[in-house]
């Protein structure tokens, strides 16, 4: 997963000359790690948007899948621009997120697991049933089945280097990000985490949480699919084996792991694990088991994850004081 | 018509086989509530250490199916440990601490699936570290004949194994019906606080019975493994779905209700195996799952109250 793997796209000739000492290798491998960093981010905050209703969903893979297939295939075919591609991918996959939720919402826990589980894999299944070929210069482009969607080349076509791309994807994870704690200000995000904390409390109080899990659900899975679009464009290849359950239980890992209280908790856990997994070559084979067990005793200690919610309050109080004590000294 | 008749027996047939692997799944899931995404990583890693013996030490078939059943108790108690027991809460002696671990919230639910997820990474490891390679024989017990009766043949393996585990449920719900240790596991069940007020020893039930459960899982992987003669690393995986859609079908924590549960997704695979081919096998088997968890029918059953036995 290393974007395109071509390290002398990050340096044209003139900068190699001007700097022949600089790693390009592990410079490009850097960018693809933050590639992975940043997609892996968005698929953790659609998982946590369902944990913060009071669900665990495995089917968010399925909407980064759909999400990945629709705006492939608009620009591969269709040849529009990255931006409506990707605003056609989201649109797909809060569509489908909105109608699978309408069925399933009524089912609590283990049940709603489930249910996500079998909708996750009937989608990819029926993606690797899907060919849809396409003439074209180079020969037929387009989704073939089990063979995987190849030649998503919009990137190369426009010269966007994978530097350039990453930048562009961390954007709209900060505007991403952004919104998401914007949301959690405002009414709808109050009562998205009442309704995960205790729904008959919460419909008691007037909030209408059916309608609030659906809305949480059909944005999820826009978050999801957006990653899913950029994560089409970074590799130009994408196959349904890619978008099994395990993606999507790892990104409900990611978000637990990180914690509950912040939308800024599932980017710890994808950090701490995609950043450790990193960092833990060493353990080679035993990794998963050392990984595993950490995770298990993490959660053990803390089950709303590290950056959970008195975590987040004492931490926001303490920068309150630091601030008022700074105008306090100021003479404000 | 005889081919009709053909492909319904051998649905039943591999029906018993998932029935098997559900017995446990929903004993774990259904009677302690307990999400135990391990399960089918526990019966791997139990399988994976019963073939190393085999092939290390050329222990017979009846010793591989003890150390099977050993290991997998011994790994049932550590996830037990590790993911669903809080003991190291410092009020836990004290019966607030237990109180607290009677009220797990449903936050408290997910997290356990997570953190048994964690291990089920875990122990899937271990297993492939203990054996790298991608098929390992398995000491298989020789039977591989079929009856043919009116035309339609049984494979005896197969019957074995559906028998087995119409004993082993069936055994089940009668000592549940009928003991006073399965009166008190019914009430613990039921009402978790109810029956901790009137004495029963509920968190001590909940980890004997999870113990067992995981004992179960490595008797049910014997006997499937030995029919089939191999194991490959995605044994646990097959374990576990396949038992978790038997065990959701039948209604979790209904003993009969796997068996029911289990030859209906046997059948169901069986006629769209022969309609659609393999990943139309798979498709059905999901639509199937998901259809009879959003059928109105079922709509209260993903309340947790109603989570109970069912027999």
């Amino acid at each position: 997963m290393n974007g395109y793997g071509a390290a002398p796209m990050f340096a044209p000739d003139a900068l190699r000359q001007l700097l022949p000492d600089f790693d390009y290798e592990s410079f490009a491998h850097l960018v693809g790690l933050f590639s992975d960093i940043t997609i892996m981010s968005l698929l953790a905050l659609s998982a946590y948007l369902m944990l913060l209703v009071g669900r665990i969903s495995f089917c968010q893979q399925a909407f980064f899948g759909l999400g990945a297939y629709a705006a492939g295939v608009m620009t591969a075919i269709f040849h529009v621009s990255l931006a409506v591609a990707l605003v056609a991918g989201v649109a797909v996959g809060a569509l489908t997120a909105w109608l699978v939720a309408l069925p399933t919402m009524h089912l609590a826990g283990l049940h709603y697991a489930v249910a996500t589980l079998a909708f996750g894999e009937m989608s990819r299944i029926l993606l690797g049933w899907w060919t849809w070929q396409y003439p074209s210069e180079d020969g037929p482009v387009g989704p073939a089945g089990m063979e995987g969607f190849r030649d998503i080349r919009w990137c190369l076509e426009n010269d966007v280097t994978p530097t350039e791309y990453l930048i562009l994807t961390i954007v709209l994870l900060l505007v991403a990000l952004g919104l998401l704690m914007l949301l959690e200000r405002l009414r709808l995000g109050i009562a998205l985490r009442m309704t995960g904390h205790d729904d008959l409390l919460a419909s008691s109080q007037g909030i209408p949480i059916a309608r609030v899990r659906q809305y949480a659900a059909a944005l999820a899975g826009g978050l999801a699919a957006l990653g899913g679009g950029l994560y089409a464009h970074r590799t130009t290849y994408i196959e349904p084996a890619l978008f099994d359950p395990m993606l999507g239980v790892h990104a409900v890992g990611y978000a637990l792991l990180g914690g509950l209280g912040n939308a800024l908790g599932p980017l710890v856990g994808v950090l701490l694990d995609l950043g450790l997994l990193d960092a833990m070559r060493i353990f080679q084979g035993w990794r998963m088991v050392v990984f595993g067990g950490l995770v298990a005793l993490l959660l053990r200690w803390r089950p709303r994850g590290l950056l959970d919610e008195p975590t987040v309050l004492r931490m926001s109080l303490f920068l309150r004081r630091l601030v008022s004590t700074r105008r306090a000294s100021n003479g404000i | 018509m005889l081919e009709l008749l053909q492909l319904l027996v051998d649905g039943l047939l591999d029906g018993g086989v998932y029935a098997l692997l559900g017995l446990g799944l929903s004993l774990t899931f259904g009677c302690l509530k307990r999400l135990n995404l391990a399960y089918g990583a526990t019966a791997m890693l139990a399988a994976y250490i019963g073939v190393w013996c085999h092939l290390r030490y050329e222990a017979s078939i009846a010793v591989v199916a003890i150390i099977i059943v050993v290991a997998a108790t011994f790994i049932g108690w550590y996830v037990e440990q590790l993911c669903f027991s809080r003991s190291d809460d410092p009020g836990f002696q004290s019966a607030v601490g237990a109180q607290d671990r009677l009220f797990m919230t449903d936050n408290g639910e997910m997290v356990a699936l997570a953190s048994s997820f964690a291990i089920w990474m875990q122990l899937e490891q271990l297993a492939v570290n203990l054996l790298p390679r991608h098929l390992n024989p398995f000491p298989s017990m020789p039977i591989e004949s079929s009856w043919m009766i009116g035309g339609i043949a049984i494979r005896q393996d197969r019957l074995l194994l559906t028998l087995l585990a119409a004993v082993i449920s069936t055994g089940i719900s009668l000592w549940l019906l009928h003991t006073r240790a399965g009166l008190s596991w019914r009430a613990a069940s039921d009402h978790r606080t109810a029956a901790y007020l009137v004495g029963i020893p509920v968190v001590q039930l909940q980890t004997i019975g999870f113990i067992l459960a995981s004992a179960l899982s490595g008797i049910a992987s014997f006997a499937v493994l030995s029919l089939d003669g191999q194991v490959t690393p995605m044994f646990g995986m097959w374990v576990l779905f396949k038992g978790l859609v038997a065990a959701m079908l039948g209604g979790l924590g209904s003993m009969l209700g796997v068996l029911r549960g289990g030859l209906l997704l046997g059948v169901v695979e069986s006629f769209s195996q022969s309609l659609l081919g393999a990943q139309g096998r798979e498709f059905a088997t999901y639509a199937l799952l998901l259809l009879v968890l959003i059928l109105p029918r079922h709509s209260d059953s993903g309340r947790r109250a109603s989570w109970g036995i069912r027999i």
